[in-house]
């Protein structure tokens, strides 16, 4: 009886999804050329605090990209295998 | 009464299944979501954000598991309290249709509530949030008061 329903809400959360995976992808590379920019500018003024800060920044940028794309849809897979039936 | 009482269980337990399947799509929506606002605001230098997003990240995950992991347990267990018949006859089966369906109700009840408190932990509502989980102990207390309001029925209906 609801599975009309649930295909329409399933499909509108997979473009949603795409979306926001996308739009993630935009501003992680975004604030990597921010990053980059902030790093050669500190170089090239020799502020060594502003290049730390830059690299440590790029590589927070990665496992936060890293942790979307790995641990979210095995968090996905863990809920969907806990996906209970119903208790009554 | 058997009949009505199966075909309602069976609308009930599709509506289940149909917000099972939401809440899995909406809580990694909503978790893709944090994500991107934790990128957005480690770029900005926004640390509040960063923790705040962190904070909805966790509870998405404890209000997943407490929504597939707990609150069936929860039915089980006051299910089972439920008298399903109360006496013969015509109030039997009324026991047990009013138990089926009181458990069925309280479990929808309970995983719409959890669903709510998803849908406000992403989007930071906490008095929402608060509210959510009143609604899921309103659930608790109705399926502990009609575990002994079935019984008294019986007994005020006459029994066998």
């Amino acid at each position: 009886m609801f599975d009309p329903i649930m295909e329409q809400i399933l499909a509108i959360a997979r473009d949603a999804w795409a979306f926001m995976a996308g739009l993630l992808i935009v501003v992680a590379l975004l604030g990597g050329l921010y990053f980059i920019l902030q790093g050669t500018a500190g170089m090239a003024f020799g502020g060594s605090r502003m290049t730390s800060m830059a690299i440590i920044g790029v590589v927070g940028l990665v496992i936060i990209v890293l942790f979307a794309f790995l641990f979210l849809p095995q968090l996905g897979e863990m809920l969907k295998n806990f996906q209970p039936k119903p208790p009554f | 009464m058997s009949d009505a009482t199966s075909l309602l269980l069976t609308f009930l337990r599709e509506a289940w299944v149909a917000l099972a399947g939401a809440f899995l799509a909406f809580a990694l929506l909503a978790g893709i979501a944090q994500v991107l606002r934790v990128s957005s605001a480690s770029v900005l230098g926004v640390n509040l954000w960063v923790w705040e997003s962190v904070s909805a990240l966790m509870s998405i995950v404890v209000l997943g598991l407490f929504a597939f992991l707990g609150i069936p347990q929860i039915v089980n267990a006051l299910q089972s309290s439920l008298p399903g018949a109360g006496g013969c006859g015509p109030i039997s089966e009324l026991g047990t249709l009013a138990s089926g369906l009181i458990g069925g109700l309280a479990a929808l009840r309970m995983l719409k509530a959890a669903f709510t408190s998803m849908l406000s932990a992403t989007i930071g509502g906490a008095s929402s949030f608060a509210n959510a989980l009143i609604e899921c102990g309103e659930a608790f207390f109705g399926m502990i008061l009609a575990s002994a309001a079935i019984p008294l029925a019986a007994w005020f209906l006459g029994t066998c």
